[in-house]
């Protein structure tokens, strides 16, 4: 396992946000974290980070334990719900980045950041500053961004949920295209059932602040409290009478 | 209809401003110019570039008290600004929040007068009085006060964010402030500094008291000469005053117009 996270509690003042978390993701994995908003899933994802400290438990990467290390030794990439470029930089520079900040040579930065760009299908933008960009190719230099450095895990905000449905459907290809392509391990939480579903190789349930995972998505669907049977059965219910109505209607 | 009032109730306005701001510059360039200018004469009789060309002199005083209140400002403009950006980052994101920003306004509560007079006696004990370094001192403690609350607004939850996306990428805190914190920052940076600059430009009280007489900054001289009645170089003397703010407010908005 690439990320083990054991027994996880915060609390802010009177409010207990997580009580004892555990979960895992194997290298090159997706686990989709699905949760109402104020469940808590964020305070888990910056406890991961190295953005909040955690009460007690603890986190490890490769089996070493990183609850005393500073966000920047990490290489965990947390994206946020708003794609938050440098305001100030390129589409270029943003994504180059990271590998300014670890001095990598120019020729290394040239060739990564063009491959990048190309992946991203945003060489043609290269030179645009981010408040010339639209929502989705905004989403797309933070992934681009995040993933040119290679990063252990990629914490990933609910990052497709201020998109339209088909920008959305787009960068959830796209975005596993990439993790698939730089063998990058996940945590992706999202409020959205079909979207936890599409983009998790297990799923996890969380609920005032504790978490049920799943070894499997079958696992998860068979599951009668989750809704994922009736969401399935209402949509295959509502093809049905489509069909019985417009086979009535053609007779 | 015609606009003819309209207009004419506007080049009042503004001829009315323009004469409030300019006549008294107007007053000041004649005066440092005019020689035996004495009652009923409604002007000079006497022109002359002689004070200009003699101010200068040691015996005068006004070189070194333009250098020392160039180097005041600058320290303190510069020091508060800095520290002040980096504390108020601290400030705003601190849960005890509320409590350190209402300390920050304490200095505001009091005068800068009043300021010095509570800290004469520790300054005094410290060896700072009648120092340059105590009059940077004193003049920080408003003019941090200031910058903290400054800057209290600009690190909001955006900014708060886009440090720690800098820093998940691998950047360290040095880094984080050079290549993402501090060009960001570039206008209020300015402004802050525009203002703390005035603010210690401008300090007359807080200076003559922790100074004690020994610290001469141009407002210092400017009452100085005053008080002796030799308007002449109190009108050089204040002319000079007015010079650096404006190149600051011109060279802020030059840099406003360049980079918006």
């Amino acid at each position: 396992m690439i990320l083990t996270v054991q027994d996880i509690c915060k609390r802010f003042g009177q409010q207990t946000v997580l009580q004892g978390v555990t979960l895992s993701v194997a290298e090159r994995r997706t686990l989709s974290i699905l949760g109402r908003s104020g469940c808590g899933k964020t305070t888990l994802l910056k406890i991961i980070a190295g953005l909040v400290k955690p009460d007690s438990g603890a986190v490890r990467l490769h089996g070493t334990e990183i609850g005393q290390q500073l966000p920047e030794a990490r290489n965990v990439v947390y994206l946020y719900q708003e794609p938050l470029l440098f305001p100030h930089l390129t589409v270029l520079e943003n994504v180059a980045f990271g590998l300014r900040v670890r001095r990598a040579s120019a020729s290394e930065i040239a060739s990564r950041t063009g491959r990048m760009l190309e992946h991203l299908g945003m060489e043609s933008h290269a030179k645009k500053f981010p408040h010339q960009l639209s929502g989705g190719q905004k989403q797309r230099v933070a992934f681009g961004r995040a993933i040119i450095i290679t990063p252990n895990v990629l914490l990933l905000d609910e990052p497709f949920s201020s998109l339209d449905p088909e920008t959305r459907a787009t960068m959830q290809q796209l975005f596993k295209q990439l993790a698939q392509e730089y063998g990058i391990a996940s945590l992706f939480v999202t409020h959205d059932l079909k979207e936890a579903i599409l983009m998790g190789d297990s799923i996890g349930y969380m609920a005032d602040g504790t978490l049920t995972t799943f070894a499997n998505r079958q696992e998860f669907i068979n599951h009668p409290d989750y809704g994922a049977t009736k969401e399935m059965e209402f949509w295959s219910s509502l093809r049905q009478q489509t069909t019985t109505e417009e086979y009535a209607a053609s007779v | 209809m015609s606009n003819r009032p309209a207009n004419l109730a506007r080049i009042v306005v503004v001829a009315t401003m323009g004469l409030l701001f300019a006549a008294p510059v107007a007053y000041l360039v004649l005066v440092s110019f005019a020689k035996h200018w004495t009652f009923p004469h409604l002007f000079p009789p006497q022109v002359s570039a002689e004070l200009w060309q003699t101010i200068w002199g040691r015996e005068q005083g006004l070189a070194s008290s333009v250098a020392a209140s160039i180097f005041l400002s600058v320290v303190v403009a510069v020091g508060s600004t800095l520290v002040g950006f980096v504390a108020a980052r601290y400030v705003s994101y601190h849960r005890w929040r509320r409590g350190l920003l209402f300390l920050s306004y304490i200095p505001f509560v009091m005068s800068p007068v009043v300021l010095g007079a509570c800290v004469h006696v520790i300054f005094l004990r410290l060896g700072l009085v009648g120092s340059t370094a105590g009059v940077i001192v004193a003049q920080m403690m408003f003019a941090l006060g200031f910058a903290v609350i400054f800057f209290a607004s600009f690190w909001n939850a955006e900014r708060k964010a886009l440090g720690e996306a800098a820093r998940m990428l691998g950047a360290t805190t040095l880094q984080t402030y050079r290549r993402v914190l501090l060009p960001i920052s570039r206008q209020p940076l300015l402004l802050c500094f525009l203002q703390t600059f005035l603010f210690s430009w401008f300090q007359y009280g807080l200076t003559v008291l922790i100074g004690g007489g020994t610290v001469k900054t141009l407002p210092v001289l400017v009452y100085l000469y005053t008080g002796e009645a030799n308007i002449y170089y109190a009108a050089a003397a204040s002319l000079l005053l007015m010079i650096p703010p404006l190149v600051l407010l011109w060279g802020n908005r030059a840099i406003t117009l360049r980079f918006g």
